[in-house]
């Protein structure tokens, strides 16, 4: 089902719609008014210097923050209404976190299957099936029955982008996948998501990752102080940056 | 009834540096099984404290009735309202805080004598039916039931506190008291895991309760397991508050046999013993439960 939908052609309509997000904490303004549109099979990467609110526009597009104003759509669902069902639009929305979040109570096939069953209700059968085919891919079959914690930092986020998958989700959202990594470590994680992006799967990633950028985005967006600066073709942005505070942020980081 | 926080993921104190020497580590234990010989060996050869003994320790039974019952439902107890004290809703909060406050600020005692002076002559009046309230006799049959009121009983005679099975009359005051520390081991157990684990769970479409259930509770509990082993030998100490209402425990047959022969210091020697015995039996059932669960932190 879900292989479907990915082969289908990008439509016009977005499967993710932002519209004039803001969002605040406290007094700091972590949003102003952001709009962002992604459509299925893009990959969409967020940069910007750290407190410029892209890991808070990520998190707002799977609810783990609410917006103050402003629309937030799924397909064709508004996350942001009291009344919908955000459980079922998670189910459609993977995510993978800085700090991978692995269930250390579970061995990696449990971490892998506990969501499968509990919520997408399948079998023990099928999800251990499911989880088994996602950790060949991500390229760590031997570990399935080791606990999280005696795996290394990139081997626990190769899981974590698994178990976010074994739901079969329409959408992946990374939030700084490689920011806790060792140097050596990183690009096991980013060959997964490369991967990824080239089977076509929808991806909002923020990242510090300028290579990764280059190489999988169709789109990328320059954040600053809650404020979408900039949204373009990786290609652009690198090559010929126009805005100041973005030349500014590559200057520092490049 | 001291509070313990949970184990930290990384303790100040690694018990990996202490000695592994057993005799080192567990003399403690080999002066107390000694003592404990001598004493039973004292006992067994004085007439008069096979008497007191043989007196005091049909209590035991009632002893561990009241601390395993008053710990499962403090359990249960404990366990909703630390759901409770972390709910957002704040009627829930507000509610659960009142009822942690209101039952660790008033003494067990004091909560003992309650139920056993107001509560189960209100419960008497309920199923004997002197009360205002209309008799429903389905319900009156049930509650007689659960409180192991012989039938005939009621039929004869007026119904009295001792018709009510002493455990059950006792162990609601337990459990409400215990119920409110629990509360605050398991809160602390639940606070001890980061917030990560919830928003990883939802994230995968889980349902509050169903991320509590299968991945915030299963490492919480875990955490304060020694906590709640401490509180189970606290309880089982302080059942032995249960002997002012004549709950038929221990230390109630103590001061019934210490008083009726004029004999306390063998009644306590007895009495001591037995509670020595059995806390300290639990006592190594919880360094035994800590020692597994540090090795399972390495096995992972």
């Amino acid at each position: 089902m879900s292989e479907l939908i990915r082969t289908l052609p990008p439509s016009d309509k977005p499967i993710i719609h932002i519209k004039d997000a803001t969002k605040s904490f406290g007094a700091v303004k972590a949003l102003r008014n952001v709009s962002l549109d992604v459509h299925a099979g893009e990959v969409v990467v967020i940069i910007g210097p750290s407190g410029s609110g892209k890991s808070t526009l990520l998190r707002c597009i799977n609810r783990l923050e609410t917006v103050n104003s402003g629309e937030i759509w799924v397909e064709d669902v508004q996350v942001n209404s009291k009344n919908c069902d955000i459980n079922r639009v998670r189910e459609e929305v993977g995510m993978v976190f800085q700090q991978f979040n692995l269930f250390p109570n579970l061995s990696v096939m449990g971490n892998l299957m506990l969501a499968q069953t509990v919520v997408r209700k399948r079998n023990r059968a099928e999800s251990e099936h499911i989880a088994r085919r996602l950790l060949d891919k991500v390229g760590i079959p031997e570990k399935a029955d080791v606990f999280p914690t005696k795996l290394s930092g990139g081997q626990q986020q190769r899981v974590a982008i698994a178990r976010a998958l074994a739901m079969n989700p329409k959408i992946m959202l990374f939030d700084e996948p490689t920011s806790a990594l060792d140097p050596e470590m990183i690009k096991e994680v980013l060959d997964v998501m490369l991967d990824l992006a080239k089977e076509g799967m929808t991806m909002v990633v923020v990242t510090h990752e300028m290579g990764f950028a280059r190489a999988a985005a169709n789109k990328i967006v320059f954040m600053d102080h809650g404020e979408k600066i900039v949204e373009t073709t990786p290609a652009d942005l690198f090559d010929n940056p126009q805005h100041e505070r973005l030349k500014q942020f590559l200057g520092k980081i490049l | 009834m001291a509070q313990i926080e949970p184990t930290a993921p990384r303790p100040f104190f690694d018990p990996r540096g202490v000695s592994r020497n057993i005799l080192e580590r567990r003399s403690w234990f080999l002066v107390f099984i000694a003592l404990d010989i001598f004493v039973l060996y004292g006992i067994f050869t004085s007439p008069i404290l096979i008497e007191a003994w043989n007196f005091v320790v049909v209590g035991i039974g009632v002893t561990l009735q009241i601390t395993i019952f008053s710990f499962l439902f403090s359990i249960i107890i404990g366990l909703i309202v630390a759901l409770g004290r972390i709910s957002k809703n704040i009627i829930i909060y507000n509610v659960t805080t009142l009822y942690v406050e209101l039952f660790r600020g008033l003494p067990l005692l004091v909560i003992i004598l309650i139920f056993a002076f107001v509560v189960t002559p209100a419960l008497i009046d309920v199923i004997a039916g002197t009360d205002v309230l209309p008799g429903i006799p389905f319900l009156d049959n049930l509650i007689q039931q659960m409180v192991g009121i012989n039938p005939a009983v009621i039929e004869t005679t007026s119904l009295r506190a001792r018709d009510i099975d002493p455990v059950i009359r006792i162990v609601f005051a337990f459990a409400v008291t215990y119920g409110a520390f629990m509360s605050e081991v398991f809160r602390a157990g639940i606070e001890s895991i980061g917030r990560g684990q919830m928003e990883a769970s939802r994230s995968l479409g889980m349902t509050y309760f169903e991320a509590m259930r299968h991945v915030i509770l299963p490492q919480a509990i875990r955490n304060v397991l020694p906590a709640l082993a401490n509180n189970f030998i606290l309880l089982l100490k302080d059942t032995s508050l249960a002997s002012v209402v004549a709950v038929p425990e221990i230390s109630h047959l103590t001061r019934q046999y210490a008083s009726n022969r004029f004999r306390y210091p063998e009644g306590l020697l007895i009495l001591s013993f037995i509670y020595a015995n059995l806390t300290i039996l639990m006592s190594l059932g919880v360094i035994y439960l800590e020692s597994r669960l540090q090795q399972d932190k390495h096995d992972e």
